[in-house]
């Protein structure tokens, strides 16, 4: 039988009249890297911030490893790991000083936390900042740290709001490198990012979401698949094509700006 | 290609822009509560205000009537301190519409100094200061209506200083305060300062004699500046001294070209787009071992972990550190007074340990309830971690109880050796029961306080003087709290020395503490459903981006 990661039923979210959100079912199976995709305003991190507990859906459950987030939160929340939008850093501690305190918060004894620390702190190339204040890292930093303190408990599945927005080369190397030790240790990673191109690399799953409802949901093969046989024209289309074609932006005619013109 | 709007249509836009904000910031509950809280304390204050203005009047009219500068001296003083130093200290309403954030837009020099200078014009203290100036004008006028042309161009002068002094103040200080390290050192500066104006009056007892020449030097000084050069224009100008009163007011011209040179180097840095980084260079830090987190015995691990993260934020917040040194600072104050008296027999009663030791206990109190009022307000952009990590928010509450506990706990015995040390020992019986009484005051604020927190909370920036202060319903209820803790407290006093025993006193306020306990402990339980449903509003409150 297969183990389901994340699992949406009718999910919705209003914001007052908007409707950001709407009867999204998502099915994530254990052990997938998948990509959460949408243009702007689609619902992505709204969805996101629902299935990590940081903001209350208006209808719908969602299970997370077939625990009910409503029923049991605290028993969720220690099985997953996140870096939300904005980081959701306590920036007076330094790094270490963070990252012990975030292992703690899930669940580690103080000297696992200590020695987890050191080596997330190696790993990231963060250790010879060790004494700094986390106000004065750089965001490539910020970012290597919120990485660092959402998988530091060994979380089952890993939830990431944008993780390559703003990090250079060399650090979203490492990050995605650590990402699929992850995966090959059978977590799994729920990832949203506007770099179509990282996650064609990265993930074997995507849903998309558009207007606040799921509008496409498979591997990408699958959606390579559905998306060549409609248009019939035999070329391999890249994810970028693919999202395109499924959110309308390539068929609808850009308009014209007239003072640019 | 179009060319930039004038002045006068950015000026407008501007203006709409701030009125928009005003608007949008009514749209949420706690938007509009703040708002009535502000128009009934701003009723209050108005009061004030136009009563001040009524007694302004009177006493310039007697100053020119009777030819006596000095009163009309004072008058100004008070118009330019408030003017000066209230809109520093207090915050305003609305949401900050700094002018440098419009620089993206071609607004003009001219406009960006403008916009720099309205702020000035339209803070209430300001408004409050023009209206004294107005009344005191009408004053002189009953009084004199040829000191009138002498009133009008010092007035106006006097305006214009305070405007731009005001300005240039408000300008340094935002470029000392835009780095953290001098906005720290200049917090620690500012409330030393305050601190130690609370010496000037035992100093005075104490070296009153000594220090007379000194102090008349100090007015024959005073008169020079801008306050006293104004009341002697008017006064010199009544007595048809017209070369004194000319230069007085050719003085006040010279004033008004120096604080507009220094808002003039600020503003035109900030126009050419000056930016004050908080980043600093890497320093070459040596790797040391990652220390394991604290234990802290009878507590779990999580509250432990949320336990040392909230003492590091204290610890490196040196406002906060400040504030909790006054008590002791001010138990110093009052020996100076005791020994400084010239009626020592009287004081040496009234300020003996007896006294000292529940002023001082009452006085920690206060500094320390403060805090928890608004308990989340450094969390800001950490908070989300807290709603996601697996832990209730009845442990992170605990957290900050605690440290707010052991914080008040190491004060009370500060406190307690100090008074030995400079109002001798304190009778047993006063002690246990200012300790009795303290003990259901801090549990009562503290289950207010953790209400008040989730409900009302205002993100607050650490090492910052200015718009730092909590909600205007959580001032609100902090006051009610204290009133009606000093109400019953006096009540329960005076009924059990009407009694003739006052054992019923202590006994009264370890019942009520008891009572409190059950009602802290319900609340503790409740705090966790309550983060959990307004966990949107408190990460839209705290966790907003600057």
């Amino acid at each position: 039988m297969i183990e389901l990661a994340v699992e949406t039923i009718g999910l919705c979210r209003r914001f007052g009249e908007l409707e950001a959100v709407r009867n999204v079912n998502l099915r994530v199976e254990a052990g997938q890297f998948f990509g959460f995709l949408g243009p702007n305003g689609a619902g992505k991190s709204t969805t996101i911030k629902m299935l990590t507990g940081l903001l209350e859906p208006t209808a719908g459950q969602i299970r997370i490893l077939g625990l009910d987030l409503a029923d049991d939160p605290i028993g969720v929340k220690s099985q997953i790991g996140v870096v939300p939008e904005g980081l959701a850093l306590f920036d007076r501690l330094t790094g270490p000083e963070y990252l012990s305190f975030a292992g703690r918060m899930y669940g580690l004894d103080r000297l696992t936390a200590a020695e987890r620390t050191q080596e997330l702190l190696d790993f990231m190339g963060l250790a010879d900042r060790a004494k700094s204040l986390i106000v004065d890292y750089s965001h490539g930093m910020k970012k290597k740290l919120a990485m660092a303190a959402a998988v530091i408990h060994g979380p089952r599945v890993l939830f990431l709001d944008e993780p390559f927005e703003g990090v250079d080369a060399i650090a979203a190397g490492t990050l995605k490198a650590m990402l699929n030790r992850m995966i090959a240790r059978g977590a799994t990673i729920f990832l949203t990012s506007h770099v179509l191109e990282i996650v064609e690399r990265l993930c074997s799953h995507v849903a998309i979401i558009h207007r606040g409802e799921l509008v496409a949901q498979g591997s990408i093969d699958e959606l390579r698949s559905g998306v060549s046989a409609r248009r019939d024209d035999g070329q391999k289309l890249s994810l970028e094509q693919i999202f395109l074609d499924i959110v309308g932006g390539e068929r609808a005619a850009v308009p014209e700006l007239s003072w640019l013109e | 290609m179009i060319s930039a709007p004038g002045k006068s249509t950015q000026l407008l836009l501007v203006g709409w822009l701030r009125w928009r904000l005003f608007v949008n910031g009514l749209r949420t509950a706690t938007g509009k509560l703040n708002l009535a809280v502000h128009v009934i304390m701003g009723a209050g204050i108005g009061l004030g205000v136009v009563g001040l203005g009524v007694l302004l009047g009177m006493g310039s009219w007697y100053a020119v009537r009777y030819g006596k500068p000095a009163l009309l001296s004072c008058e100004l003083w008070l118009v330019f301190l408030v003017w000066l130093l209230v809109p520093l200290l207090i915050s305003g309403f609305g949401a900050e519409a700094d002018p440098v954030s419009l620089l993206r837009f071609p607004l003009r020099h001219s406009t960006f100094v403008l916009l720099a200078l309205a702020h000035g014009v339209f803070d209430p203290a300001a408004a409050a200061c023009l209206y004294w100036l107005a009344a005191m004008l009408l004053g002189v006028a009953v009084a004199s209506l040829g000191a009138l042309r002498w009133a009008i161009p010092a007035f106006a002068a006097l305006a214009l200083l305070n405007l731009l002094l005001n300005r240039a103040i408000y300008a340094w200080l935002s470029r000392w305060m835009a780095q953290r390290r001098t906005r720290e050192i200049l917090g620690a500066v500012g409330i030393l300062l305050a601190l130690s104006g609370q010496f000037i009056s035992p100093l005075a007892s104490r070296y009153g004699q000594r220090a007379l020449p000194w102090v008349s030097r100090l007015a024959s000084a005073v008169r020079v500046l801008p306050p006293g050069v104004a009341a002697s224009t008017i006064v010199f100008g009544r007595a048809s001294r017209v070369g004194t009163a000319c230069a007085g007011l050719a003085a006040l011209l010279a004033y008004c070209g120096v604080f507009g040179w220094l808002l003039a180097i600020r503003l035109r840095a900030e126009y050419r787009g000056e930016n004050l980084s908080e980043t600093r260079r890497p320093d070459a830090e040596a790797r040391a071992p990652v220390r394991a987190g604290w234990n802290v015995v009878g507590f779990p691990p999580t509250v432990a972990a949320l336990f040392e993260k909230d003492l590091h934020y204290l610890l490196r917040n040196a406002m906060a550190c400040l504030t909790l040194l006054t008590p002791a600072l001010i138990i110093l104050v009052l020996s100076m007074g005791r020994h400084g008296s010239p009626h020592p027999r009287i004081t040496g009663f009234m300020l003996g340990g007896s006294t000292y030791f529940p002023l001082g206990v009452a006085y920690v109190l206060l500094t320390v309830v403060g805090l928890a009022y608004n308990s989340m307000a450094y969390d800001g952009p950490g908070l989300p971690i807290l709603f996601a990590a697996p832990v209730r928010f009845r442990d992170v509450m605990v957290a900050k109880n605690l440290l707010h506990s052991i914080v008040l706990a190491a004060e009370v015995i500060i406190v307690f050796l100090l008074v030995q040390f400079v109002g001798g020992p304190c009778p047993p019986a006063v002690g246990g029961l200012t300790l009795a009484g303290a003990l259901w005051a801090f549990l009562l604020n503290l289950t207010a306080g953790n209400l008040v927190s989730l409900y009302f909370p205002r993100k607050l920036k650490p090492g910052q003087m200015r718009r730092q202060q909590a909600s205007g319903i959580a001032v609100l209820v902090t006051l009610g709290v204290q009133v009606a803790v000093g109400g019953s407290a006096t009540s329960l006093y005076l009924l059990s020395r009407w009694a003739g025993n006052m054992a019923w006193c202590g006994i009264g306020f370890l019942g009520l503490a008891g009572v409190t306990w059950v009602a802290y402990r319900r609340v503790l339980n409740l705090v966790s459903g309550i983060a959990w449903k307004r966990r949107e509003a408190l990460l839209a409150e705290l966790s907003r981006p600057d």
